[in-house]
């Protein structure tokens, strides 16, 4: 349970260097789209997962390359565009073929049908691995994923569609997208089981993707999960959410999952103050060292842009 | 408007009825779609990751290019898929990712537009944008082109799209040889290949060389063929057009006019060399696709030449294709669109005339 403390904690850290990065126009370009409030997901959902298992991430991607045990050295590195990243400084969905990471958000939704198809080889292969596709409440109503939830449904595939449902596609609420009362519910016309679940919570993450994979691996088909969160930073960093509330933001902060899952840590006796303070400590020197790192690390070499495009 | 109908009955004008009778001369000649299916099939003999999705692709292949497949190799690797290009695109490109080879069949190629993202934007980028750390060996086969009636939003050749964005191979097969050698090349290679099949050459017989038979031969991307050699004009043409300008130049050979003809095969990659040499040879160029002409494959090959070989030139490169309008259902607008054995005729006298 504390490993799923640290994890969000260094989600967090990660999201905020980078953040600061983009701030101090020490990177320039499109500005970080950040998963602060979504921690709680990723952790849960990635603590659930084994190597071998293929998790395919949104345009907030960062939480689940944390989650999944990339390096934030070099996740930062790609966000500081420099060779040594994952990338190798031509994205900034972070991949990591081998920790069973493929970034990809830079098209809503597209993640979704590739997901599918990772799921199909992982069946076709005979393989007990499951996909895991994130997606967001926005790209809930993207054809992709229709088409996509209906032919894992049709073909028993082994993907969990894990909807981060954050409230906003942008600036839109959720309320002026979707009418139905929730996107789990769609599971039902797909003919999967859907599931609401406290995106806040880790554990209850954790507990629902666990279920969803137990399925998967057993060769039952695919499940839909729609965890509820708070988007707590704008949809990227330069954006003030002048279209949200005082009040409304205040209560998003209210849920934010790093402070509910400590106040639980702490009635639990597992983690007071203290420890907490401790483990944010090493966690921020963790980050400033990676920081320090990824600033070292040279740009790729011009030729490296004419490289990569054919295997 | 009669003498151009003539052009396109050149071959199958039937949109899905069945083969006429062989002709005798040609019951040794494998077929078209018999040569993709063979492709096919000996290459899922050879690899067990090769499998195939489409609509109908088991239970009743629109074209027969997936006829007898399901027998063979069963369900699970001949993929009835449900109506969803999107979903099926994408999930040709993380089975790819995941290490499977898919074959996906459209229906028609025009239906690619559907599903444009996942090819354009997750296919061909995702090697590049990670850094070189995915795979992405897919096809996706094409029933394309005009001149069955098939009407506006199913007789479109569509490849320049798709030849105009980095990460995709795009191959133009007209003879069931190069078919079936470049199909087999399609599924060894390791990127997105589009493989776009005339839907006027599926029945058409073609005499074949004894590699045919070798289920070792495969094909090269890249490399032309000159079809005919001559010395008066190099004609560079794709697909059905390869078979019109043959048609012409043999006409023009009458006149003492000698045509060369140059069949690219694949336009990306392209076989440069071959159509510039070939020109510094003839001083002229005419350039024949049934693709749309604005920004289009035509404009891209003249571009090449006269970067490349401008001071050969003895007159103007001329391109012949769709003026650009949508293809008409009305067979006899249709052929008046398209281009064809006349019109290159005419085209190629006023060229060397020039």
């Amino acid at each position: 349970m504390l490993a799923l403390m640290r994890t969000m904690l260094l989600i967090r850290s990660v999201e905020a260097a980078w953040a600061d990065a983009y701030r101090a126009e020490e990177i320039s370009g499109i500005p970080p789209s950040l998963s602060i409030g979504h921690e709680a997901i990723a952790a849960g959902a990635c603590a659930a997962l084994v190597d071998g298992d293929f998790v395919f991430t949104t345009h907030r991607g960062q939480a689940a390359q944390v989650a999944r045990g990339l390096e934030p050295r070099r996740i930062l590195a790609d966000l500081y565009c420099r060779r040594s990243g994952y990338n190798k400084g031509k994205s900034y969905h972070v991949t990591d073929v081998s920790r069973g990471v493929i970034g990809m958000g830079g098209i809503v939704a597209a993640q979704v049908p590739v997901a599918g198809g990772m799921a199909l080889a992982q069946k076709m292969r005979g393989t007990d691995r499951v996909s895991l596709a994130f997606f967001g409440d926005g790209a809930s109503n993207e054809g992709a994923v229709h088409e996509s939830a209906n032919l894992a449904a049709m073909w028993t595939l082994p993907l969990i569609l894990l909807c981060e449902n954050n409230g906003y596609c942008i600036t839109q609420r959720d309320s002026e997208a979707i009418k139905a009362p929730s996107i789990a519910g769609r599971a039902a016309a797909y003919g999967l089981p859907g599931v609401v679940v406290d995106g806040a919570d880790p554990l209850a993450v954790r507990d629902a993707v666990a279920e969803a994979a137990a399925r998967a691996r057993s060769g039952a088909g695919a499940s839909l999960i729609e965890a509820r969160c708070e988007r707590l930073t704008g949809h990227l960093v330069h954006d003030p959410q002048c279209y949200r509330s005082t009040e409304e933001l205040d209560a998003a902060w209210r849920r934010c999952p790093i402070l509910l899952y400590g106040q639980r840590l702490e009635s639990m006796d597992l983690l007071d103050q203290e420890g907490l303070s401790r483990l944010r400590g090493e966690v921020d020197a963790e980050v400033a060292a990676a920081v320090g790192w990824a600033r070292a690390q040279p740009f790729p070499a011009l030729h490296e842009a004419y490289e990569d495009i054919w295997a | 408007m009669n003498e151009v109908r003539v052009e396109t009955t050149m071959f199958d004008t039937r949109l899905f009825r069945p083969a006429g009778p062989v002709k005798p001369g040609e019951r040794d000649w494998p077929s078209f779609r018999g040569a993709i299916n063979l492709a096919m099939r000996e290459e899922m003999r050879r690899d067990p990751f090769v499998f195939q999705m489409g609509e109908d692709i088991a239970s009743a292949s629109p074209f027969g290019v997936t006829s007898g497949l399901v027998s063979e190799f069963g369900r699970e690797r001949i993929r009835d898929a449900p109506c969803a290009e999107v979903a099926i695109v994408g999930a040709a490109v993380g089975a790819a990712i995941g290490g499977m080879r898919p074959i996906v069949e459209f229906q028609f190629g025009d239906f690619m537009s559907v599903a444009i993202d996942q090819l354009t934007h997750q296919a061909a980028m995702l090697r590049y944008l990670t850094g070189g750390q995915v795979r992405v060996p897919m096809v996706i086969r094409l029933p394309c082109g005009g001149g069955q009636g098939a009407g506006a939003q199913h007789s479109q050749s569509l490849y320049s799209w798709f030849a105009h964005v980095p990460g995709i191979k795009v191959v133009l097969p007209s003879t069931s040889m190069d078919a079936k050698a470049l199909m087999k090349a399609a599924i060894r290679d390791d990127n997105p290949v589009l493989f776009f099949e005339h839907k006027q050459l599926y029945r058409t017989r073609w005499p074949v060389s004894a590699a045919f038979h070798d289920p070792d031969h495969v094909g090269e991307f890249g490399r032309a063929i000159v079809r005919r050699e001559g010395t008066a004009i190099s004609v560079v043409a794709t697909l059905t057009m390869v078979h019109h300008a043959l048609a012409a130049a043999a006409a023009l050979a009458e006149e003492g006019i000698s045509v060369e003809v140059i069949d690219p095969l694949t336009l990306v990659p392209f076989d440069t060399a071959t159509v510039v040499d070939s020109v510094r040879k003839t001083g002229r160029l005419l350039v024949v696709d049934e693709a749309y002409l604005n920004f289009g494959v035509q404009a891209e090959v003249i571009a090449t030449v006269v970067e490349r070989a401008f001071d050969s030139l003895e007159a103007s490169p001329r391109r012949l294709g769709n003026p650009g309008v949508p293809v008409p259902f009305a067979a006899p607008l249709q052929d008046d669109v398209l281009p064809g054995q006349a019109r290159i005729a005419a085209a190629i006298r006023d060229l060397v005339r020039a």
